[in-house]
């Protein structure tokens, strides 16, 4: 009886890589990955910023900006693309969704080479 | 007609009279205006313009008027003639005597005032505790000789921070022991910088003064330890007797009572209190201290007489200088953070040739940098022999921008108030004067390149994965 709540706890997280492997498609599985890039590239800035120096401190914000910035065009491109929310976006296609995040990261980067110093 | 005439006339005949009072207006502006030019507020140079005679050995100027009873004239000649000697133009006046004015159109007439008047109890129309006043605003230097009599110059002496022995009462000391009346006394020569180092004793016969602690006065001469101020005949005993029973208490005794006081106001004017007019006579001056040895008397009227004249002791800025580290040239503004040098140029005057000469021998000037507050105050220290009489210090200019001020301010007794404000804009560093390429920033670099790069990458992928993509799609739906 005791392995049992032990398996029971583990099976949920289990299941759901199980299932996000299974029914995730391709696609949305390299955006995911690119996400997770930039979440460990934006904690590493943060935890070097509150650690070791926040000086100078505008290079700090553009350079953990960009990181958001990026995650959060990228998680919307994630969204209008997903088959799933087709419903949701009927008028965006996913040419036109990617075109809005390349647009939008251009416009973002050019911003943070600018502060960057 | 008749009006017009009327009306005309006062103003032709106005006309000459209201020139030349606006001529000399006009030039105390000019003057004031060098003196401001330069951002030194140093009195003697103000006046070292006005009057550039080769022959004054004074730096203010080397008229000076006398005022004295015509029938004590004669009793200081050879303190005059000291004078004289000096450069000096001596003129009289009686107390009493309606001309020369001490002050004409606004102008003093005399760029020094003795007053040797001390028993005198009325004076002049212009002379005054008010005018005596308003002469040292106007830079002219008092020499004030009392006695022990009450005067309305005694009540003056008290607006100077200094409080007259009661009247009646000379300054009495039966040491070291004299023949003479105990009123009359030998007092070693004080040593200080004001006076020249001449031994022998002063004899000295008047009142004496307490002083505050006014930092103004400069004491020149004090009593000696063992003297009291009292009355000479009569009751003299009693009174002490009577002092010492109160601890005391209401005794003028004692080392810290001045008898020849020397105030500096704040413009840089100078007045000395001489509480007994017998000091500068002749009788005092030829009188021997010790059989063959003569009075330091003399030599002692003379020094402050030099002194309250501003010929000793006396300091200006030249000019001051400021540039940034590895520059000549001044700039307009500085940017915070700047390494800054700071030059001023102090000169002492001479009084043997008429001359400024570089002074180096200042060993404690300061130099503030300020905004309200001094952010820097640093010591101005001599360059030394290679560049006489230049002060120079270099500093690091605050992290903080504003309107800032190098100040140098000085003020010791005995000597001219050095003063001298340069204000100086400083700013923060422009958009592209700061530093670049930290080392400490390039992880941030990274984080933001390595964005970049990731987006292109991944821009690509999805370019080239989409195709792949549809070609799936198209096969899953076919």
């Amino acid at each position: 009886m005791a392995p049992k709540p032990t398996q029971k706890a583990q099976s949920p997280i289990q299941s759901l890589w199980k299932a996000y492997n299974e029914e995730t498609s391709d696609r949305l599985k390299f955006i995911d990955s690119f996400l997770l890039f930039l979440m460990l590239s934006g904690i590493v800035q943060f935890l070097y910023c509150i650690l070791v120096t926040n000086y100078p401190f505008n290079a700090f914000l553009s350079g953990f900006s960009s990181t958001v910035g990026q995650f959060v065009l990228t998680a919307s491109l994630r969204s209008q693309v997903n088959p799933d929310n087709q419903a949701e976006f009927k008028e965006v296609s996913p040419e036109r969704a990617f075109a809005d995040f390349a647009l939008g990261s251009i416009v973002l980067h050019f911003f943070v080479y600018n502060f960057l110093g | 007609m008749a009006k017009g005439k009327l009306k005309n006339e006062p103003h032709l005949f106005l006309a000459q009279p209201i020139k030349t009072k606006q001529d000399a207006i006009t030039l105390t502006w000019k003057v004031k205006a060098m003196g401001t030019q330069v951002n030194t507020i140093t009195p003697g140079r103000r006046k070292a313009f006005a009057s550039t005679s080769v022959y004054a050995k004074s730096s203010t100027g080397d008229s000076v008027l006398v005022i004295v009873e015509p029938k004590k004239q004669d009793d200081y000649n050879m303190f005059y003639e000291g004078l004289r000697e000096r450069g000096f133009e001596v003129t009289f006046r009686a107390p009493r005597a309606e001309t020369p004015l001490l002050v004409e159109d606004d102008v003093p007439n005399f760029s020094h005032v003795i007053i040797f008047a001390s028993e005198t109890k009325s004076f002049a129309k212009d002379i005054t505790p008010q005018s005596l006043v308003s002469l040292l605003n106007q830079n002219t230097n008092l020499l004030i000789a009392l006695s022990t009599k009450q005067t309305q110059l005694t009540s003056l002496a008290s607006e100077f921070s200094l409080s007259p022995a009661p009247p009646g009462t000379p300054l009495i000391s039966y040491f070291p022991a004299h023949s003479e009346s105990p009123s009359v006394i030998p007092i070693p020569a004080p040593s200080s910088n004001l006076i020249s180092t001449s031994k022998a004793p002063i004899w000295y016969s008047g009142t004496s003064f307490a002083l505050s602690n006014n930092p103004l006065i400069v004491p020149i001469l004090n009593a000696p330890p063992h003297a009291f101020a009292s009355e000479v005949d009569g009751g003299s005993a009693d009174s002490l007797v009577d002092a010492t029973e109160k601890g005391g208490e209401g005794l003028w005794a004692g080392s810290s009572l001045g008898l020849v006081t020397g105030f500096q106001t704040r413009n840089g004017a100078r007045i000395v209190w001489a509480g007994g007019v017998e000091m500068f006579s002749d009788e005092f001056a030829q009188k021997e201290v010790a059989p063959g040895k003569p009075s330091g008397n003399k030599q002692f009227a003379q020094d402050v007489a030099a002194w309250a004249f501003q010929e000793s002791n006396v300091l200006r800025i030249d000019h001051i200088s400021h540039h940034q580290v590895n520059e000549t040239e001044p700039r307009e503004q500085y940017t915070t953070k700047d390494q800054l040098v700071y030059t001023a140029h102090i000169s002492k005057y001479n009084p043997q040739n008429g001359k400024w000469n570089p002074y180096s021998d200042i060993t404690d000037l300061q130099l503030s940098f300020t905004m309200l507050d001094p952010h820097v105050r640093t010591a101005l220290p001599a360059v030394g022999p290679s560049s006489p009489g230049d002060y120079t210090v270099q500093f690091r200019a605050p992290d903080r921008h504003g309107v800032f001020k190098f100040v140098v301010d000085w003020k010791r007794k005995g000597w001219t108030y050095l003063f001298s404000s340069t204000t100086v804009p400083v700013v923060p560093p422009r958009h592209d004067g700061y530093p670049r390429f930290l080392s400490a920033a390039w992880p941030y670099y990274i984080g933001a390149i390595s964005t970049s790069v990731a987006f292109f990458l991944f821009s690509t992928i999805w370019l080239a994965g989409e195709i792949k993509e549809r070609k799936k799609g198209k096969g899953k739906t076919e």
